[in-house]
């Protein structure tokens, strides 16, 4: 998929923030976040995503 | 991996292939022309060929023929029966049935009684349901193999939402035995969006798609979460009381009633079942000249009495008399979208699919539930609309021509719910921008339905340029209502009002003045929790910032940000809870 535009600017980096790496991990995505649902198995995108989903490819794996 | 013996269809090599959609009132066969699906018109030259099989004389016909035959032959025609594959005699509905051969229990499944031999001192067969699919389906191929000069071997064939196993199971062993190999069911909904995002212009979004599938004798609402082009089922629908036969059951009492005040003390053709058979053809087919055309004629040799009936009807007379059907049908599309829990607001597209998706005021309806912003996708409302009746057996095409090279295993092993069912984020996650005033606001990169894994990139503007902070956040949305602004309230003026045509004297809700002040609705994004927060130093005026979130499917998250065009960058990870 395309990257879509935003045209909105990024806040400004506050005053006297700092991080290792210039990263901070502060939450995450719960089980309690995600519903397990049922893929059609229709489609290009599909068929690329069970193609990974089979041989555990991840996408940059596969974008090679 | 060679499995010896599993499943004996042919090499994948030696396929044809075709989509296939079956319905109970009609049926298409499509194939790919340089990647571009076609639908096939059978040698009647008919792309939607009625689902009938009639017999006379030990002859078999199929399709407009068999449709034809209804009103001299209905006793050895079978018409509306897909529905009844896979399903004990108790579980059917035979509204549809009553004009044509009658379905009957047989054991564990359905029959028809039909003389399908030559000869007066011929027996008539029973036929199980699965025997008549078989049959009918060996007409559909056959028509195809003519058509492509091969043999067709193998198609993908469309099924509703709600088809279960043993429907799925039966469908497949009919095909099989008309020695069609069916390569995948897929359901129609999902058809439909296929067709729609292998145009060649499409792009490929995260949207939300209400498909409505209105055909003879059911309508099918389904809410599909279309996300990387990879579609998802939120929920669906189904209704077997408002669709195509039921409008023509208003035509079909409009012009009886016509023909008997035309012709005072005429039998009422109704009351008789040939009559009653030319009454509904011809109804059906005035009801298709309304789509296209303002005014339609209705005309029929010996209605009643032997006497010959011609009339009129115009447009907007039929969307009078028919507004009960088309209401049903705005009510069952309102229900499926508040069974996915979502608002018409979040709906990006409505696909109108099948044939009753021709009729302008059912589209025009549509339009009027969902905000000016959801494109509606049909011939009345969008000029680039594909045909509704081709929808399904294009997606079914152009399934069949993705997977045709695969062996019957692989494609087993892809469709089976270890690839297919996986988590679904709930939220949405995103990162924080300014507004125009200054405020923080809740950018969408991964949509809530977003199957997983997944990876979105986008360019947020960074005009400033300089230190940028990328706060990775959850983010969902409400509907925030605002209420107008209290008006002061105007006379009501007695004489502006107009008085309806003869049968609408209730007030219609529609014409009030209320409409004007009608509260405002919008989806507005709120910022949940906080994921992460990432640091691009020293971007340039003007610059862009690319941010990647890639969710994977053990929920974890990679966070990439980087100056589009620039080096380095950033990346941090959040590992899954
Ligand atoms: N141009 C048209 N305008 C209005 N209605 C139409 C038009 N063309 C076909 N129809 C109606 O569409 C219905 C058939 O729809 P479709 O071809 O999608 O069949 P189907 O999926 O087999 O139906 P079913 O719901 O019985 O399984 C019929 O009622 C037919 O009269
Ligand atoms: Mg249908």
């Amino acid at each position: 998929m395309e990257a879509t535009v935003i045209p909105l600017p990024l806040p400004a980096l506050p005053e006297g923030w700092e991080a290792e790496n210039n990263f901070k991990a502060i939450g995450k995505i719960t089980q309690e976040g995600a519903t397990q649902r049922t893929l059609e198995p229709v489609g290009p995108y599909f068929l690329a995503h069970a193609r990974r989903a089979r041989h555990k490819r991840t996408f940059s794996e596969d974008d090679r | 991996m060679s499995d010896s013996g599993a499943k004996s269809g042919p090499e994948p090599s030696e396929r044809t292939t075709i989509g296939i959609t079956f319905g109970n009132s009609n049926s298409s066969i499509a194939y790919l022309v340089d990647d571009k699906p076609e639908v096939i018109a059978n040698e009647d030259g008919d792309r939607q060929i009625p689902t009938i099989l009639s017999y006379v004389d030990g002859e078999e016909y199929y399709g407009q023929q068999a449709k034809n035959f209804l009103v001299r032959n209905p006793q050895n025609t079978v018409a509306y029966f897909r529905d009844f594959l896979g399903k004990e005699f108790k579980a059917i509905d035979p509204t549809h049935n009553h004009a044509s051969s009658h379905p009957q229990e047989s054991g564990e499944t359905v029959s028809f009684t039909i003389k399908d031999k030559a000869g007066e001192e011929e027996a008539a067969s029973t036929l199980a349901v699965s025997e008549v699919a078989t049959r009918y389906l060996r007409r559909l191929v056959s028509a195809a193999t003519e058509y492509l000069g091969k043999k067709v071997t193998s198609a993908v064939i469309t099924i509703p939402t709600n088809f279960n196993d043993k429907q799925k199971a039966a469908l497949v062993a009919a095909a099989a035995a008309a020695d069609l190999e069916v390569l995948q069911l897929i359901s129609e909904p999902v058809a439909a969006v296929l067709a729609y995002d292998a145009r060649p212009e499409a792009k490929i979004e995260d949207k939300v798609i209400v498909v409505a599938e209105l055909g003879g004798t059911r309508s099918d609402v389904a809410v599909v979460a279309s996300r990387g082009g990879m579609y998802t089922v939120l929920a669906t629908v189904h209704d077997y009381e408002f669709a195509g036969v039921a409008l023509d059951k208003v035509l079909m009492d409009h012009f009886a009633k016509d023909f008997m005040k035309k012709n005072s003390g005429a039998a009422d053709p109704r009351e008789n079942a040939r009559n009653l058979a030319k009454l509904r053809l011809e109804a059906e087919a005035t009801k298709r000249a309304l789509s296209l055309g303002a005014n339609a004629s209705f005309s029929v040799e010996s209605l009643a009495d032997g006497i010959d009936f011609a009339s009129t009807i115009n447009r907007l007379r039929y969307e009078t008399i028919a507004r009960a059907v088309f209401e049903g049908l705005n009510r069952l599309v309102e229900s499926a979208v508040k069974k996915a829990g979502l608002d018409v607001l979040d709906v990006d597209e409505v696909i109108l699919s099948g044939g009753t998706s021709h009729t302008p005021r059912i589209a025009a309806n549509l339009g009027n539930i969902f905000p000016q912003k959801t494109r509606i996708l049909a011939p009345a409302t969008d000029v680039t609309a594909i045909n509704p009746s081709e929808l399904q057996a294009r997606g079914a095409a152009l399934q069949a021509s993705l997977i045709q090279d695969y062996e019957a295993e692989d494609i087993d092993q892809s469709t089976h719910a270890a690839v297919t069912t996986v988590p679904h984020v709930a939220n949405a996650i995103g990162v924080i921008s300014l507004n125009e005033a200054g405020e923080e606001v809740f950018v969408p990169v991964v949509q809530p339905e977003t199957a997983v894994p997944a990876r979105r990139t986008v360019h947020v503007s960074a005009p400033n340029g300089g230190d940028v902070l990328i706060k990775v956040v959850e983010g969902n949305t409400h509907i925030k209502v605002t209420k107008p602004e209290p008006k002061v309230k105007e006379d009501e003026s007695k004489a502006a009002k107009v008085e309806d045509a003869d049968d609408s004297d209730e007030d219609d809700s529609d014409f009030s003045d209320e409409e004007e002040e009608e509260e405002k609705r919008e989806k507005v994004w709120k910022i949940g929790s906080t994921l992460a927060e990432a640091a691009l130093k020293g971007v340039k005026k003007g610059g862009k910032v690319e941010v990647s979130i890639t969710v994977g499917s053990d929920l974890s998250v990679i966070v990439t940000a980087r100056e589009v065009g620039g080096k380095g960058g950033v990346r941090g990870t959040l590992t899954s809870a």
